[in-house]
């Protein structure tokens, strides 16, 4: 149970809170004492222990729905938010996910944390997120620690992650501890179940769109179990009642799998299996059909060396990869993947009671398919160079207590990436044409990148209800998504840096006040931060990402800046919970040969962003919940003249992202009943409306002739989505 | 090409999510000042050639773009040809005398309003259209025109395809590359696909194409005018052929055509 507190009722202020595995250690003098365990949610147990010797002790704790309010009024303060070292880090459990309305009624984390601070979706019903200015492929996805590529399902309407199979995730906005690196702007680590080691149990629903169900049980009563999740969509049987023969012949649907085991071999070791897989499929009759998703599979054992020093160790493996199948006349398919195997071995050791020494190694091989294309008629074979890189990682960080008050969290990571042979390497010249090719044979290194990424967190206790916490971070990307879409799209490509591709560099400082208020009833924070991005990417005009051989020509490099200021506000407990989140912040590039030379907004700096999400369980069947969100419109380039080439009407533009996108507001519904609730069999229902006041909002703004009047031009707004209805009944026996 | 399936997709998505809708909306545009719009081609048939020069206008204005007469035109090429074209009606300048040559070099210079515009554009090899006839669609029941035409091995071509429905010009902008298709037999299907409302033909109607092979220069140039009027991308102005801050292009080009019937 990730984060459970432990505390000593002799000492108070003595405790401890469990790691990421569950683990956690104190260190006390001999005697008497009353442990206790505890989580929201869950009851809390005490433990008598005579203590005169190491020991283990292990807590089990049992789920309270029901009671769940007066568990914690009379347990004790919820002050971890301020006591808590890290900043720009936020938790959520699946649980916090179940009555916030989402657009389809599916359940979805990544839309959840969008209504954040510093976390903004990257478009209507879109999966893909800007964390603190970043770009979408800035943030490192992690399913069970294994790198997840592409986290959409059906063009980024829906992501990879079921919530049924999710324990919790927690979002570290760019200054995450020194184990986690790779992305310049957030880690999103995704942890899944680890299913019901007691009885075996089936949970699942049916909506309007998409299904789902979940089996767990123990492998071994109290000391293995296992989950199975699986998904299907149904897209599909909307366009099969559509009377056009183009749409009704589509193929448009997604499924997966999530599985994972966990076995408790002794009191020293565990070990854990987990995989994903997931499919999604597009296709128009058998012209043409496209096919991607991920893949991903864990193993980890858990090791206790001693009472104070804990082992993980992993062993990763991540695929993310697409198939083009293109049947006109000439029968053509192209494949693209990208591939990562990985080691990871991570350390904590708990010197003393106010000491933890974190330290570890991490390295990963990743191999790259930017693209093959055959021709199943003839033999015919066209393929670009593949691209392999070797990622290697230390890091070592120290926790320590250096008074009651005052504690800090500092370290580094040293990390490599070298380019490795088979290939061809090229070098550019000014017109973008090949000027030297250079061939590396298998496993020659061709270039290496040695960077030092140092972080360091302090938090200030001012009193039982506030604190003061200031962070600086590095971080350093070696991966770099190219899109020149903005809704992104599954055959955007990987690649590594190299020889004209230098890696991504940010650095970012922030400071926070943190406050509670009413007995920890409320939780609010501010942080301030500021970015410097070096190294980051843009694109020629009309440049060829896909199948291109020379795409590294193809990419303009600038810099970067974001600064901010977030707001939360958390309602924790209560039949009436919920939060208000607001963000003003600004994001800028600036590349040579755009705008000038000049600065200018990102596309998705947005100045003002607002969530407000509140919680109303009326009474033990029924819960409401509702959220709203404004945002300012993404900075957008629009026309500032026109004119006309062989009667086509063509428009022209001066400064980059000099105008804006309508802002963006909406309002969605959601209700919850509990039809049925024993203890064998349970069922509900839940409701959604999404947009349900039917703002207009702008999902894109073209400019054309007008149809009826040619001698006119034209804006046309395109608006996705507006009072969109959606229920679905869920079980669990 | 992939491009388009992508954008099929989203429409699919789009007629999917049932409650999608698009309006006209009115926007506070700015407008930068004049810039110079140059457009003309050389043929490999006998002439005369057309150079065209116009000015932008800001977006709320009608499609009247002023003529910008005047100016001081010639085309010469590499073989030792030149000549000065004359201003026919305003803004539309043409040739008398020369004649376009596969393979041969072309400079395009023109001085308006003070400034020098100079663009340079070399005639491709001509390739000839086997021919045109109407197949089933590959999707769904419909039927569309197509032609087929052998891309010659071994060197890098462009083409362009220009539609005209009953002698008028279809809008849009069409260009190729051989890359996936190096020394093949190429289909080019006009695509009557009911999602482009604008591309349904009706039985009886006459469809024209006419087929170029365009150099890489302007190749470039129409290939970066696509998505020029929606917002998928950051939006930037064509990599125009022609100098000192030009828009437009200036190509020599080969052209054949054919037409058929629709049924």
């Amino acid at each position: 149970m990730i984060g459970a507190t432990v505390t000593v009722k002799e000492l108070p202020g003595t405790g401890s809170s469990a790691n990421t595995y569950g683990y956690y250690s104190i260190t006390l003098p001999a005697g008497r004492y009353q442990i206790s365990a505890q989580f929201m949610g869950y009851a809390p147990q005490v433990q008598t222990v005579n203590l005169n010797q190491s020991q283990k002790f292990d807590f089990q704790l049992t789920e309270q729905v029901n009671e769940l309010k007066e568990v914690v009024v009379s347990s004790q303060r919820k002050n971890e938010n301020i006591t808590k070292l890290q900043m720009g880090v936020q938790k959520l459990d699946t649980k916090d996910l179940k009555n916030i309305p989402v657009i389809f009624g599916e359940k979805d984390v990544l839309k959840t944390i969008q209504l954040l601070p510093g976390i903004k979706s990257a478009g209507e019903g879109s999966s893909g997120f800007n964390v603190r200015g970043g770009a979408t492929d800035q943030n490192l996805i992690l399913l069970d620690e294994a790198t997840v590529y592409n986290a959409s399902h059906l063009m980024g309407f829906f992501s990879v992650f079921n919530s049924d199979a999710i324990k919790d995730i927690s979002v570290y906005k760019g200054n995450e501890p020194a184990e986690y690196g790779g992305r310049l702007s957030s880690v999103l680590d995704v942890k899944m179940n680890d299913g019901n080691d007691k009885k075996l149990s089936v949970s699942g629903g049916i909506g309007l769109i998409s299904s789902r169900v979940t089996l767990e049980g123990p492998i071994v009563k109290d000391k293995g179990s296992f989950i199975i999740s699986a998904r299907r969509t149904y897209a599909d049987l909307f366009t099969k009642l559509s009377n056009d023969s183009t749409i009704n012949s589509a193929r448009l649907y997604f499924y997966d799998f999530n599985v994972k085991a966990n076995y408790r071999i002794n009191d020293q070791n565990r070990i854990f299996l987990s995989g994903y897989f997931g499919r999604d499929v597009l296709g128009l009759s058998n012209t043409y059909g496209l096919h991607w998703g991920n893949s991903t599979a864990t193993v980890r054992l858990n090791h206790l060396v001693s009472d104070r020093l804990f082992s993980n160790t992993s062993l990763i493996f991540s695929n993310y990869n697409y198939k083009i199948n293109i049947n006109n006349g000439i029968e053509m398919n192209i494949i693209s993947r990208i591939q990562d195997y990985s080691l990871k071995q991570d350390f904590q050791l708990y010197s003393g009671n106010n000491s933890t020494l974190r330290f570890g190694i991490n390295s990963t091989l990743h191999k790259i398919i930017p693209g093959i294309i055959t021709a199943i008629s003839d033999v015919d074979l066209k393929s670009m160079t593949n691209k392999h890189a070797w990622e290697n990682a230390i890091y070592i960080s120290h926790q320590y207590g250096l008074s009651k008050k005052l504690s800090v969290e500092y370290g580094a990571r040293f990390t490599t990436f070298s380019i490795l042979g088979p290939g061809k390497f090229y070098t550019y010249d000014s017109t973008s044409d090949p000027r030297d090719t250079m061939t590396y044979k298998t496993g020659q290194f061709m270039k290496t990148y040695f960077n030092i990424e140092p972080r360091a967190s302090f938090n200030y206790i001012l009193n039982d209800a506030s604190s003061l916490k200031a962070s600086y971070a590095r971080n350093v990307q070696n991966l770099h998504l190219l899109s020149n879409s903005t809704s992104g799209s599954p055959t955007d490509l990987w690649i590594p840096s190299s020889n004209n591709v230098k890696p991504e560099i940010s650095d970012q400082v922030s400071l926070g006040y943190y406050r509670n208020f009413a007995d920890n009833q409320y939780e609010f924070f501010t942080e301030v931060y500021y970015k410097k991005l070096q190294n980051q990417i843009d694109y020629k005009t009309g440049a060829e990402l896909n199948f291109n051989e020379n795409v590294e020509s193809q990419i303009l490099f600038g810099k970067g800046r974001a600064y901010g200021l977030e707001m939360f506000l958390k309602k924790k407990y209560g039949r009436f919970n919920g939060w208000i989140s607001y963000t003003l912040s600004r994001t800028e590039r600036k590349f040579d040969g755009i705008n000038n030379g000049n600065y200018y907004p990102a596309r998705q700096d947005k100045t003002h962003d607002i969530s407000i999400v509140g919680i109303y369980e009326l009474n033990k069947s029924w819960t409401f919940s509702s959220t709203w969100v404004y945002n300012t419109g993404n900075a957008v380039t629009f026309p500032t003249a026109k004119y006309q080439i062989d009667g086509t009407t063509m428009m022209y533009y001066s400064s980059r992202n000099a105008n804006r996108m309508p802002a963006y507001h909406r309002l969605d519904f959601g209700a919850t009943w509990l039809v049925k609730k024993t203890k064998d069999f349970e069922s509900s229902w839940t409701f959604s409306i999404y947009n349900a006041y039917g703002r207009d909002n702008a999902y894109m703004i073209r400019f054309r002739n007008n149809e009826q009047d040619p001698t006119k031009t034209e804006a046309i707004q395109t608006t996705l989505f507006k009072f969109v209805p959606s229920f679905s009944y869920n079980f669990k026996f | 090409m992939k491009h388009h399936i992508i954008q099929l997709a989203m429409a699919l998505l789009l007629i999917f999510s049932f409650s999608s809708c698009e309006k006209v909306v009115d926007l506070n545009l700015d407008t930068s000042s004049p810039s110079i719009v140059i457009q003309g081609n050389v043929f490999d048939h006998d002439g005369p050639y057309m150079i065209q020069i116009s000015k932008t206008v800001a977006f709320t204005e009608s499609n009247i773009f002023p003529a910008v007469s005047k100016a001081k035109v010639t085309i010469s090429d590499n073989l030792g040809n030149s000549e000065r074209l004359t201003e026919t009606s305003p803004g539309t300048y043409m040739t008398s005398t020369l004649k376009g040559i596969p393979g041969a070099t072309y400079t395009l210079t023109v001085v308006a309003e003070g400034s020098t515009y100079t663009a340079v554009s070399t005639m491709p090899e001509p390739v000839d259209i086997d021919r045109i006839y109407i197949r089933k669609s590959d999707v769904g029941s419909n039927r569309e025109v197509a032609f087929d035409f052998q891309d010659p091995a071994g060197i890098d071509n462009y083409y362009r395809v220009i539609e005209y429905v009953n002698g008028s010009l279809k809008t849009g902008i069409n260009v190729g590359n051989d890359k996936l298709y190096q020394g093949k037999i190429i289909t080019y299907s006009l695509g009557s696909s009911s999602i482009k409302k604008d591309s349904v033909l009706q039985s009886g109607d006459r469809v024209r194409i006419q087929f170029e092979c365009i150099d890489k220069g302007v190749y470039e140039y129409f290939r970066t005018t696509k998505g020029n009027g929606d917002q998928s991308t950051s939006p930037t102005n064509p990599t125009s052929n022609i100098s000192n801050g030009a828009l437009g292009y200036f190509s020599a080009c080969t052209v054949r055509q054919d037409s058929i019937i629709y049924h």
